[in-house]
């Protein structure tokens, strides 16, 4: 990785000149300690599928070096505002987007924004891992080759082998193909295959609910040495995994119209993790947290 | 977000409460029983309150086990948790009120069978008794019905315990110059005593009302820093 700036480097590579990138980056040296930076500011957004809501009126700020959970029933709309992150909803073509979605300042959504390079720069982990039927090291190089990223690839692979925690269970067989990796070691493949492209932020979609315990746990202590150096949001239907790991967390409830015809997302309490597991603000976040209702 | 789930486990959590609040029913008893004690002098009702102070650790041990059983089976959260950890709390309480009623029941027999006693002291040492008594029952109260209000209150009740427990003390220093009367003066300072700290666990119990309640845990009073105003959630 590069010293440059993440936030400059973002901005750089968004192909932007947005004025409020150059901003932040100007400001970048220059927060206080107890100011964190705000990655994604999220303002009333709504997402439409074809004319039914999905997720509506969603506000909150998501901040740096932080991981934050989304958590909610099923329905409330949080893979949804996921994808939102990293405009994978832009391929599905009824999906519309409405609000604002500032990505360091700038509009994720804009007209001039490149959503190949908006997923390079936020990438994503799935529910289910998803190697490429390929050689451990070609899924870490696919990427880095793809993007035409310059230096040693030999030493991308390494490097994002060992963010990932990977490195000391598979640097002597690199050429042996993904599929023979465990579940727990596949999905830490795609988190490796997700950094190797130097990603600001990485947005994952229950990354752990098709893996044993020990592989969460494994996966959980990875996302706490990562947030060193990005950003995370996860969505997890594993409460306790959003208390053990999350930073920030937003619960999304289930609304409905009157003939129950429509259902879309909202947002009830956002808060930091502590506060919404100890003592949440408000009755619905503290029933649903304590198992009450479901 | 209607219908209700884990029936089974907030089944559970208020068994579990009410079970240790029911601790707080022995305690009374026992104070009950520590206090006709000493009223007549009985030295085996005194005994048997001693003996029966099992009864209250067999009920801190069971519950105590029930909240590690909850803790690492359920995982509670929010108010859940509040309550879990203020009922660690409350049982405490009430083993150590039990073993205050102990001290009372084997401090009777020192006093003697017709002891040169001061009716002062005795007066005034009942009157602890009976507030102490309904100090256990409104910490009770204000536990099962989260009243915040009554659960502070019991901070002024127990003012007037601890000026009877300064009273006692002050007569006991001017009984005079008789051995046997100065011995029992002191034997009924410690039983003032006992009686002082049972009280300052209600206040104790009251302080949990707050927590669960407010979510924040404050002292209704600093006892390093009499008189100053504590700040309330």
């Amino acid at each position: 990785m590069t010293d440059e700036p993440r936030t400059e480097r973002a901005a750089t590579r968004l192909g932007s000149n947005h004025p409020s990138i150059a901003l932040e980056a100007d400001f970048e040296g220059r927060l206080s300690a107890g100011t964190k930076e705000t990655v994604f500011a999220l303002r009333d957004l709504s997402v439409h599928y074809a004319e039914k809501p999905a997720v509506k009126h969603v506000t909150m700020d998501i901040r740096r070096n932080e991981i934050t959970a989304l958590i909610g029933p099923s329905g409330c709309g949080k893979s949804t505002l996921i994808r939102c992150l990293n405009r994978m909803n832009d391929l599905i073509p009824s999906a519309r987007v409405e609000g604002e979605l500032l990505y360091h300042g700038e509009d994720l959504y804009g007209p001039k924004v490149d959503p190949v390079q908006v997923r390079k720069l936020i990438g994503m982990v799935f529910q289910k891992p998803n190697p490429f039927p390929k050689s451990i090291y070609d899924n870490i190089a696919f990427g880095p080759r793809t993007l035409g990223m310059k230096g040693d690839m030999d030493e991308i692979v390494e490097r994002a082998l060992r963010s990932a925690a990977l490195w000391d269970e598979v640097k002597d067989r690199l050429g042996d193909n993904a599929y023979g990796m465990s579940g727990g070691q596949q999905q830490r493949l795609c988190i490796a295959r997700c950094i190797a492209v130097e990603p600001d932020v990485i947005l994952m979609d229950e990354p752990c609910s098709a893996l044993d315990p020990i592989s969460t746990g494994k996966i959980e202590d990875l996302m706490m040495d990562l947030k060193e150096d990005y950003s995370i949001v996860i969505v997890t239907h594993n409460m306790q995994q959003a208390a053990r790991v999350s930073d920030r967390t937003a619960f999304l409830i289930v609304e409905l119209t009157a003939d129950e015809t429509n259902r879309w997302g909202e947002i009830v309490e956002y808060d930091d993790t502590e506060k919404i597991f100890t003592n949440p603000s408000d009755q619905r976040t503290e029933d649903y947290v304590t198992g009450k209702v479901g | 977000m209607t219908d209700s789930t884990r029936v089974h486990y907030q089944e559970e959590l208020q068994n579990l409460e009410a079970r240790a609040l029911e601790g707080l029913d022995m305690v009374a008893a026992q104070l009950d029983r520590a206090a006709e004690a000493g009223e007549h002098q009985d030295t085996e009702l005194a005994e048997l309150v001693v003996a029966s102070d099992d009864v209250i650790d067999g009920r801190y041990l069971e519950i105590h086990q029930s909240i590690l059983t909850l803790l690492a089976t359920q995982a509670p959260v929010a108010t859940d948790l509040r309550l879990i950890s203020a009922l660690l709390h409350l049982i405490k309480a009430i083993e150590r009120m039990g073993d205050q009623c102990v001290n009372i029941g084997k401090l009777i027999p020192i006093a003697g069978h017709e002891p040169p006693a001061d009716e002062r002291i005795i007066k005034d040492i009942r009157t602890m008794g009976q507030q102490v008594r309904a100090q256990i029952s409104q910490a009770k109260r204000a536990f099962e019905t989260r009243d915040v209000e009554m659960a502070r209150d019991l901070v002024h009740q127990d003012d007037l315990v601890d000026d009877l427990n300064k009273e006692i003390f002050r007569i006991a220093l001017e009984i005079g110059d008789d051995h046997d009367r100065r011995e029992w003066a002191m034997t009924m300072i410690l039983v003032a005593r006992a009686i002082e700290r049972i009280g300052d666990n209600t206040v104790d119990i009251g302080e949990q009302v707050a927590f669960i309640v407010t979510g924040l845990f404050r002292e209704f009073q600093d006892a390093s820093h009499p008189g100053e105003p504590v700040p309330q959630p």
